[in-house]
């Protein structure tokens, strides 16, 4: 099988400092999110469980923790590591760096981008990147078209979002904050709930267990911070996505939504759903157990999605508890078995949605 | 592939209510510095290149939208308000794409990327990637006025798979060492400028492209 594979994934997030303890903890007891007055002020926050130093210096140590989480797991000989490409996909960089720091500490996006990767112990040509949300997904299509052109064979992505006041406040000024949980797709949802999170993807031309069989985008002008409530923009985004893999409809086993608890996105994303499949697929949500971590939530979702699926677990949907008739989805978790290819939807501000086709290779 | 329309547009910071008002009649709603910059060159460089079609959207800066930031931070949250929804997690530059589609032109897929300034040929070479998937990407340098009051710069180009009247054949070139070094301030307008018969070589850190008439 050719194409482009998931050679590693590693993740720090409020999970755990490590995809491992991540993919446990997601098989326990639903976990409610601390209220981090540091960066979230009066709302509920999912932090890294990592501490020390002032925001940079908690920022490079969550990096080496990663990386080295991230280079067992790859088995890749130093001097091919010292030598990838790095993709750091972020919404908000280092603007954190300023709640601590002052101004004097903001530094311009690419040198963060930069710091990180070379925290991770590379020396390759770094690119950052953002589209709000999709940010960690963009920088995987780079990455996707760096391999396609024969230009590297392996390339590190990262998605980057740590904590800062000034995320924390915008959301909370557009009213889209929940002041309790993150609930996706459930009855009673109320908004969102935001994280932080830096999750590392190693993509490889070399065969690995699932291969990235297609990455679609589609733009969403209806509105700069929501989807259209059609969903038109999601479905096509997943109608492309499907049609490069070649698979049809009934072939897709598994959906992560891009779903967060949000009463108008969730609707769309569902609106979606219904246009292209009938019945729906399974579907699952991390938002509940990661937060909305923005700009990594692609990189971080799809660790720790293929990480649980690796261990033959469709992680349950923390906070969904009851159906919502007008959606007409219901997350299930439990047994993957059987599940062999996954849409992965995102979108973010911005209009840009993406959707990711995951195919079971072996 | 092949270039279209290089545009430089370089506005004095004070000029800069004025043009917006005078390309979009009213002040964009909801976009900030940065994001009406993208788009006043992005639509200047789609007048002059014609056409019509799904666009690709590809941008970098340096700083990106520095002061919709800076004032979000001193303004709001220094004052302990909510930030202005778009002045945060990098709306503003990334807001010009959906923008760019609100107004005129389908946007499929859109990018925008940090560099630093000597790689700008990061932005050709992905460029050249996404036309596999579409037949026209638009492609710009954008920055904010600095400290010195140095002009804003929004500078775009619109590449596409076929030839066209006008276009210039683009493509790698493998002589970077007999290259003329350029920045993300200067390629485009170096291009726009060019009329030799030799192919323009240009050269950002060890990766050169040319830059030559078609036929």
């Amino acid at each position: 099988m050719t194409g482009t594979f998931v050679r590693a994934a590693a993740l720090a997030s409020a999970l755990g400092p490590d995809l491992d303890s991540a993919v446990e903890r997601l098989a326990g007891a639903p976990v409610a999110p601390a209220r981090n007055t540091k960066a979230g002020g009066a709302w509920p926050y999912f932090a890294i469980p990592i501490s020390g130093g002032d925001w940079r210096e908690r920022a490079e140590a969550i990096a080496r923790s990663v990386a080295g989480d991230l280079r067992r797991a790859a088995a890749i000989e130093p001097a091919r590591w010292a030598e990838l490409p790095c993709i750091v996909g972020s919404s908000s960089f280092s603007v954190g760096a300023w709640d601590e720091g002052g101004w004097t500490a903001l530094e311009p996006p690419f040198e963060f981008a930069a710091r990180l990767a070379r925290g991770f112990g590379v020396r390759g040509p770094v690119t950052a990147v953002s589209t709000t949300c999709t940010s960690g997904l963009s920088a995987l299509d780079i990455a996707l078209a760096l391999i396609a052109a024969g230009e590297f064979r392996e390339v590190l992505v990262l998605g980057a979002e740590f904590c800062n006041r000034l995320t924390v406040a915008g959301f909370s000024g557009l009213e889209l904050l929940s002041a309790t949980a993150a609930r996706p797709c459930d009855r009673e949802r109320d908004g969102l709930v935001l994280g932080e999170a830096l999750a590392a993807v190693l993509v490889s031309a070399a065969p690995s267990p699932w291969r990235i069989a297609a990455l679609a985008t589609a733009m969403d002008a209806a509105s700069v911070t929501g989807p259209a409530a059609d969903g038109a923009a999601i479905a096509n985004a997943m109608r492309a996505a499907m049609a490069l893999a070649r698979w049809e409809s009934a072939a897709v086993d598994l959906i992560k939504l891009q779903s967060g608890g949000g009463r108008l996105a969730d609707s769309a994303e569902a609106n979606a759903v219904r246009e292209l499949f009938t019945p729906a697929p399974r579907a699952v949500s991390l938002k509940g157990a990661l937060g909305h971590t923005l700009g990594a939530s692609g990189p971080a979702e799809l660790a720790l999605l293929l990480a649980s699926l690796e261990r033959g677990r469709v992680p349950a949907t923390w906070g969904f508890a009851e159906r919502d008739g007008e959606l007409g989805l219901a997350p299930s978790g439990g047994e993957a078995h059987g599940v062999r290819r996954v849409l992965f939807n995102l979108s973010g501000f911005g209009g840009s949605v993406m959707s990711l086709a995951l195919e079971k290779a072996d | 592939m092949y270039l279209l329309a290089p545009t430089a547009l370089r506005i004095a910071p004070e000029e800069f209510p004025a043009r917006v008002r005078a390309r979009f009649a009213a002040e964009l709603r909801r976009a900030g510095r940065f994001a009406q910059l993208c788009l006043l060159g992005a639509q200047a460089c789609l007048d002059a290149a014609g056409g019509e079609g799904p666009l690709a959207v590809l941008w970098a800066s340096e700083f990106g939208a520095l002061h919709a930031t800076r004032a979000a931070l001193a303004e709001d949250l220094k004052r302990g308000e909510a930030a202005m929804p778009f002045s945060f997690i990098a709306t503003q530059p990334h807001l010009a794409g959906a923008l760019l589609a609100q107004r005129s032109h389908p946007v499929t897929r859109t990018a925008c990327l940090y560099l630093p300034p000597d790689d700008w040929p990061s932005l050709p070479r992905l460029a050249q990637r996404w036309l596999a998937q579409c037949e026209r990407v638009l492609v710009g340098c954008v920055e904010e006025s600095g400290p010195g009051g140095t002009a804003h710069r929004s500078d775009w180009c619109l590449f596409r798979k076929t030839p066209a009247a006008g276009a210039l054949r683009c493509e790698r070139s493998l002589k970077a060492e007999s290259a003329a070094d350029a920045t993300a301030e200067d390629w485009i307008p170096r291009v726009a400028a060019w009329r030799g018969r030799s192919p323009l070589i240009l050269r950002g850190g060890e990766d050169a492209w040319s830059f030559a008439s078609d036929g």
